[in-house]
């Protein structure tokens, strides 16, 4: 097992250990402090795969702002830090499903030649500045859409969660 | 010149005052009855002018075809089909016509008196009109096909006519059961038609003549086929075994009965026959065969079952069916001649029977000889013009009834064998009797309800002229027989010269036949005046001492309750069955049970709508795993 | 010098789990939290494969770009979602919404 291969089944360890905390944690504010964790673990992922912005973006938007919203959320709508049923009557079925899903995906990646479809040996690296300028020229149309999207969301948030009259 | 061309303008005349009078016979003055005669006399004021014109042409002594009028309605060359509206005057059509315009004028004038109160006055006049139209339409055919139309218009004013007081349960059980035992001949009639057309690929007569003479049907097939047209005569002309609607048919109106159910449309079969006869005559002899044993039954039949009925317009009904036989058993022996000149007198001596019989009926009230008798005194000169009526169809020399039944004597003496002659000879003999039967229980004798022998009275004029006039015809038309009066009136000859199949037939008077016949009606008057004169005693004690066989004649032989129970187990389970069948197999479940399973099926669907998002986020996932596994699988 | 295929079972570990999660889970916000794991895992796909396979004109990277964005987008919207449900309901457990059935 080479340098690289070792951090890299590290981070894959957390971060699979975090998705599990989320899904199977009783108490909900632990389920989201182990989100937090899966979500860090998939920025170090994205540093291993050469994209560094991505990984900064990752932590700052994920790890920081989503967090953030989510336990204020569990503060308003107040959920019991006490350990309580979280897990619903599907259980048995929804184990079923995921565990087809992983075996099919798995099967899929595992049996794939990826050499035929031009995959490398390692990854390449990106410059930022080439990264900033492809996305200002070829993705630009995208890009302002997903602007106004965030506006779109931003607008909506606030329509929707706003107090209204004697609430 | 109004001439043969104008033929069709004969059922047109009187279909015109149908509609008229359908349409706004109310308004009318006495609800338009004078359009009714009126359009009658036109009628046959026409046919004497077409009269002349055919014996002009017959004076020139040249091959006469008959003369041809009409329109083409549908063309329809593709379907190798023609319809045609066409019409044909001939010999044949010629006496017929003089029967149906003649006695129609005189029955439409006397209804004028018999029906005069009447609420539905004008819709009689108006179905009267109808029918003497489809009855001219019928005769004059010259295809198939119209022919087929007009006899179901015959029909169809039968029925109408005879339900006419629809309101008594009995006139409408009658009407519906001549309609429904007609349809039965009508469908063989239907069959032989299409057979024909179908070889021959024309309705056309005369064609088909062509067609049949020139080999074209198989001698099996022409055989069928004309046994299939004389079903429908068997039908119409109340032929055992389908004579069982004919005396039921007197529900309705005497004049109905006079003109309908005597002269004209019970012989329209006859004339069917008369018509085809060359078919007859190239098929194979097993046919005409059939025709004399129906016809023959039908005359033994209906004389033994007269000779028991005690209503007087039955009597006169058996005696109708009894001429038919007679008329079948003449064409039998393919003579066209006999049958066509019975046909011809027999038009009026039976019209006068069912005219005068209106008259007992009109001036008693009753219709029943136990409550009739001695009415000579009350009525004398219909009592007169009856007589005639029963010596004319009996046969007594010189009535007219003699002649014609002499030549059918002849006729069956010379194609037939002589059983048939003897048969025959009985049969003159019954019909002797009977009729005389009838006359003595309801003119002389003494009177059996006094009440309604009081109140007895002579019919009035309108009603009493053209029995009159019928009586003094039915008792001269019968010498039209002879060469030398036909030639006097413009003929050709006698009848024989006039109308008949390959060869004129003169008159012959053989001693032989004619002894045969004078003997068995004297005989037979002898013992009616024996058996029912004054008290009639003798005929009282023979209905006693043979209870058995005077029940059986009085029940017809019991040939309707045997139709009946066939109608009631045959004919009425089948239906059961098939509407059980329609209603649970092909409506509860061929169709109400797709629609069941539709809503069932809507209803168990429904449950699919929990309304909860884990559910239906598990459906999702379940639906992208599986296609992800079959992708898999079929891509690997 | 990790191979591709690390990368690829990593994010189908990662959106099995996540898949789970959002079958599994009552309260509302554990369910959008489990979305965000199988979003995270998408991305992970795609960066594996810009890195890999087409690294030219970085579709994977901007894919992976946008994915956080609308997904950020999302949470808040939805989250906002869950509030007023909380609000007329007082209830955050999905089981409990069932009002659009049969």
């Amino acid at each position: 097992m080479s340098y690289e291969e070792g951090i890299f089944y590290l981070v894959a360890t957390v971060t699979v250990l975090g998705g599990l905390g989320v899904v199977l944690a009783r108490n909900v504010v632990h389920a989201a402090l182990f989100l937090i964790v899966a979500l860090l673990g998939v920025a170090a992922v994205f540093l291993l795969l050469a994209a560094e912005f991505l990984a900064i973006v990752q932590t700052l938007i994920y790890g920081a702002a989503v967090t953030i919203l989510v336990l204020f959320v569990m503060m308003l709508t107040r959920v019991r830090d006490v350990p309580q049923a979280v897990d619903g009557p599907q259980k048995p079925l929804a184990f079923v499903v995921g565990a087809a899903l992983l075996g099919v995906l798995v099967l899929a990646a595992v049996s794939t030649d990826w050499g035929a479809l031009g995959a490398r040996e390692s990854v390449q690296l990106v410059p930022l500045r080439d990264l900033g300028s492809s996305l200002f020229r070829f993705w630009v149309v995208p890009f302002i859409l997903v602007a106004l999207v965030l506006d779109v969301a931003m607008a909506g948030a606030i329509i929707l969660a706003r107090s209204e009259e004697g609430e | 010149m109004i001439g043969m061309e104008h033929a069709w303008l004969l059922p047109v005349l009187p279909f015109s005052s149908f509609v008229i009078l359908l349409l706004v016979g109310k308004y009318l003055p006495r609800r338009g009855d004078w359009l009714a005669i009126g359009a009658m006399v036109a009628a046959f004021v026409l046919f004497l002018f077409m009269m002349a014109d055919l014996l002009g042409e017959l004076e020139t002594g040249a091959e006469f075809e008959g003369v041809r009028s009409g329109i083409q309605w549908l063309p329809l060359e593709e379907l190798g089909l023609e319809i045609r509206l066409g019409f044909l005057f001939d010999q044949l059509a010629a006496v017929m016509l003089a029967v149906v315009t003649f006695v129609g004028t005189l029955i439409v004038i006397y209804s004028m008196g018999y029906m005069k109160g009447d609420p539905r006055y004008g819709w009689f006049f108006a179905v009267m009109s109808l029918f003497l139209a489809s009855m001219t339409t019928l005769v004059l055919a010259d295809n198939l096909l119209l022919l087929y139309a007009a006899w179901e218009g015959v029909g169809i004013c039968s029925y109408l006519l005879i339900g006419f007081w629809h309101e008594r349960r009995p006139a409408a059980e009658a009407a519906k059961k001549a309609f429904i035992t007609t349809r039965i001949g009508d469908v063989g009639l239907l069959i032989g038609i299409i057979l024909l057309w179908r070889e021959a690929g024309t309705f056309d007569i005369r064609e088909i003549f062509e067609f049949a003479r020139g080999g074209g049907y198989s001698p099996e097939y022409l055989t069928l086929a004309v046994l299939m047209l004389f079903a429908g005569a068997v039908g119409k002309s109340a032929q055992f075994p389908l004579h069982v609607w004919l005396p039921d048919a007197m529900e309705g109106p005497t004049p109905v009965s006079a003109l309908i159910h005597a002269a004209t449309m019970v012989v329209a079969g006859v004339y069917l026959v008369s018509r085809t006869m060359p078919l007859f005559d190239l098929a194979d002899p097993v046919a005409l065969a059939v025709v004399v044993a129906l016809g023959l039954t039908t005359v033994m039949l209906s004389a033994t079952i007269g000779l028991v009925q005690t209503d007087i317009k039955r009597v006169v009904a058996y005696s109708t069916i009894n001429s038919l036989g007679l008329m079948m058993v003449a064409l039998g022996a393919k003579s066209v001649t006999a049958a066509m000149f019975y046909l011809f007198v027999h038009g009026f001596f039976k019209a006068l029977l069912f005219l005068a019989s209106g008259n007992v009926i009109h001036g008693t009230e009753r219709q029943d000889v136990k409550e009739l008798g001695g009415l000579q005194s009350e009525m004398p000169l219909t009592a007169l013009a009856f007589g005639v009526g029963v010596l004319s169809m009996a046969g007594l020399i010189p009535f007219s009834g003699f002649w014609a039944k002499d030549a059918i004597l002849h006729a069956a003496q010379s194609h037939l064998n002589a059983a048939v002659v003897g048969w025959l000879s009985f049969s003159i003999f019954l019909t002797a009797l009977y009729m005389a039967r009838l006359y003595l229980l309801t003119f002389t004798g003494r009177p059996r309800d006094k009440h309604a022998h009081e109140h007895a009275h002579e019919a009035p004029p309108v009603m009493l002229w053209p029995v009159l006039t019928l009586a003094v015809l039915s008792t001269v038309t019968g010498f039209w027989a002879f060469d030398q009066v036909g030639e006097a009136l413009g003929f050709p000859g006698g009848i024989g010269r006039f109308v008949f199949f390959e060869e004129p037939e003169s008159f012959h008077f053989t001693a032989g036949t004619a002894a045969i016949s004078i003997v068995a009606v004297v005989v037979g008057l002898a013992v009616a005046l024996w058996a029912w004169g004054g008290e009639a005693a003798p005929a009282r004690r023979l209905a006693e001492t043979f209870r058995p066989v005077h029940n059986l004649l009085l029940n017809g032989y019991y040939i309707d309750r045997f139709y009946q129970w066939i109608i009631d187990r045959v004919v009425l389970l089948a239906g059961r069955t098939l509407a059980w069948f329609d209603r649970v197999v092909v409506n509860d479940t061929g169709v109400d049970g797709p629609a069941g399973l539709g809503v069932f099926w809507g209803y168990a669907m429904k449950f699919v709508q929990t309304g909860r998002l884990p559910n239906y986020a598990l459906a999702i996932a379940s639906g992208v795993v599986i296609i992800a596994i079959v992708v898999l699988a079929v891509r690997v | 010098m990790i191979p591709l295929e690390h990368f690829l079972v990593l994010g189908a570990i990662l959106f099995s789990l996540g898949v789970y999660g959002v079958l599994a889970r009552r309260n509302a916000v554990l369910i959008i939290m489990s979305v965000e794991l199988m979003l995270a895992a998408v991305s992970i796909n795609f960066v594996a494969f810009a890195g890999y396979i087409a690294p030219e004109e970085f579709r994977g990277l901007v894919f992976a770009l946008f994915v956080i964005t609308i997904a950020a987008a999302e949470v808040g919207l939805a989250l906002a979602i869950v509030l007023r449900l909380f609000r007329n309901r007082t209830t955050s457990n999905v089981d409990e919404v069932d009002t659009l059935r049969w």
